[in-house]
């Protein structure tokens, strides 16, 4: 509800834009005795194709759940019927969609049982008017299920939405581990993506960590990066340049084929950086600067 | 102005320490008691120590790369220090890397620094 942010002027556009007035409302007011006759058939016919195919079954398990979404969908259907419209049917509304999101309903199933249910009532509604008030109702009906059908959808993408997030910032926390190789020289392994808010927090902890350990040499190593774009590179620059400020120096490591020929072909300059392939060759250079070497034991 | 940031002389080095915001007047005299230190006797090395600094702008960042710039026409190398880890993001994120100017973590690494490059030149 808040993620959406449906306050009474968003209400109101929504209504406007679906073209449902308070015209088509009292009309399915009226409809009210016609709906209360039919709704056993219909919710049973509805749960008829759902239980037809083998993907959606699984979401109702046994009899006991089929008798309570039974039950519930002949509420929801009622509803339609209520000739009402305000900010408490939303909220009705949404914790339908928020239900689906949580039992792992897609949308796909979602919408295309609402296909049943409109050729439902519009045979319902043709057998038991005159042509043209059947018409007229089967608009109506139409408007306030689009109306809902938009409110559901929105409900699924900010349920996604604040998924993502969630999962972001738990990534967040996890994607900057400084490794102290050995003295003087750091290992930043990148994974994942990266974009400028995380590039941002790499820069701020690798200069934190390079003060710390009076870091001379810090690797970089990209070999878990999937993509190097130009922004990715620029940002890796950046960080060279600030870390080169305090005295250090980079060394970018873990560079594929693919990642150099990209580099090469979008003119990206990480001439700053010292670039090796492997990361073994990363930290030979690293030790080489701070002058060690790993030699042989001799027998 | 001249005479605001002390200079001093270890053997044949220079090592200076910018404690107050290197503005206008001060910046000009603070470049000219370096050239004139230079002129004067030989130094084979500059060191710039700014580990004081809390904020460096573009402006000063210039000021202290031209110096360098001026230095090493004069045969002397130099080397930046003390930089702050936040001064540093900054002026990479204003699109000012000082590019060129050696840099070390603190007047220790800067001498030694300037022992390497003098080792690299023989």
């Amino acid at each position: 509800m808040t993620t959406l942010k449906l306050d009474e002027d968003e209400l109101r556009s929504r209504r406007s834009f679906c073209e449902l007035t308070d015209q088509d409302l009292a009309r399915l007011q009226s409809l009210r005795g016609f709906a209360e006759k039919h709704t056993a058939e219909i919710v049973s016919s509805f749960y008829d194709l759902l239980l037809s195919h083998d993907q959606t079954r699984k979401f109702f398990p046994d009899d006991a759940t089929v008798r309570r979404v039974k039950r519930a969908q002949s509420e929801y259907f009622l509803g339609l019927f209520e000739g009402r419209c305000d900010i408490g049917y939303v909220e009705d509304r949404l914790r339908v969609g928020a239900a689906h999101e949580r039992i792992g309903l897609a949308p796909k199933w979602y919408l295309a049982a609402y296909r049943k249910y409109l050729e439902l009532l519009r045979d319902k509604l043709s057998a038991s008017l005159p042509p043209a008030e059947a018409v007229a109702a089967f608009s109506s009906v139409q408007k306030i299920v689009f109306f809902d059908v938009t409110l559901a959808i929105d409900t699924y993408i900010a349920a996604n939405i604040e998924t993502l997030q969630r999962h972001q910032a738990a990534l967040r926390e996890l994607s900057t581990p400084v490794i102290r190789v050995h003295d003087r020289i750091l290992l930043l392994p990148l994974v994942g993506a990266i974009d400028s808010v995380r590039a941002q927090q790499i820069m701020e902890t690798v200069l934190v960590r390079v003060v710390e350990e009076k870091a001379k040499c810090m690797i970089v190593d990209i070999a878990g990066v999937p993509v190097v774009d130009t922004k990715v590179a620029d940002n890796l620059v950046k960080t060279t340049a600030a870390v080169r400020l305090l005295g250090t120096q980079t060394i970018l490591t873990g560079i594929s084929a693919q990642v150099a020929r990209t580099i090469v072909q979008l003119g990206v300059d990480i001439s700053t950086m010292h670039t090796r392939s492997r990361l073994q060759d990363g930290i030979d250079l690293a030790l080489e600067l701070v002058g060690k070497a790993i030699t042989e034991k001799r027998a | 102005m001249r005479g605001t940031i002390p200079i001093l002389r270890l053997g044949d080095v220079l090592i200076t320490t910018v404690h107050v915001e290197l503005r206008d007047a001060v910046a000009e005299a603070f470049q000219a008691d370096i050239l004139d230190a230079i002129e004067k006797g030989h130094a084979r090395g500059l060191v710039i120590d700014i580990s004081g600094l809390d904020m460096v702008d573009t402006y000063v960042a210039r000021i202290l790369a031209e110096t360098g710039r001026m230095a090493h026409l004069m045969g002397t190398d130099t080397v930046l220090c003390g930089m702050r880890a936040e001064v540093a993001a900054t002026l990479v994120r204003m699109g000012y890397p000082m590019d060129g100017v050696r840099a070390a973590l603190d007047l220790d690494e800067g001498l030694a620094l300037l022992h390497e490059l003098r080792r690299e030149k023989k």
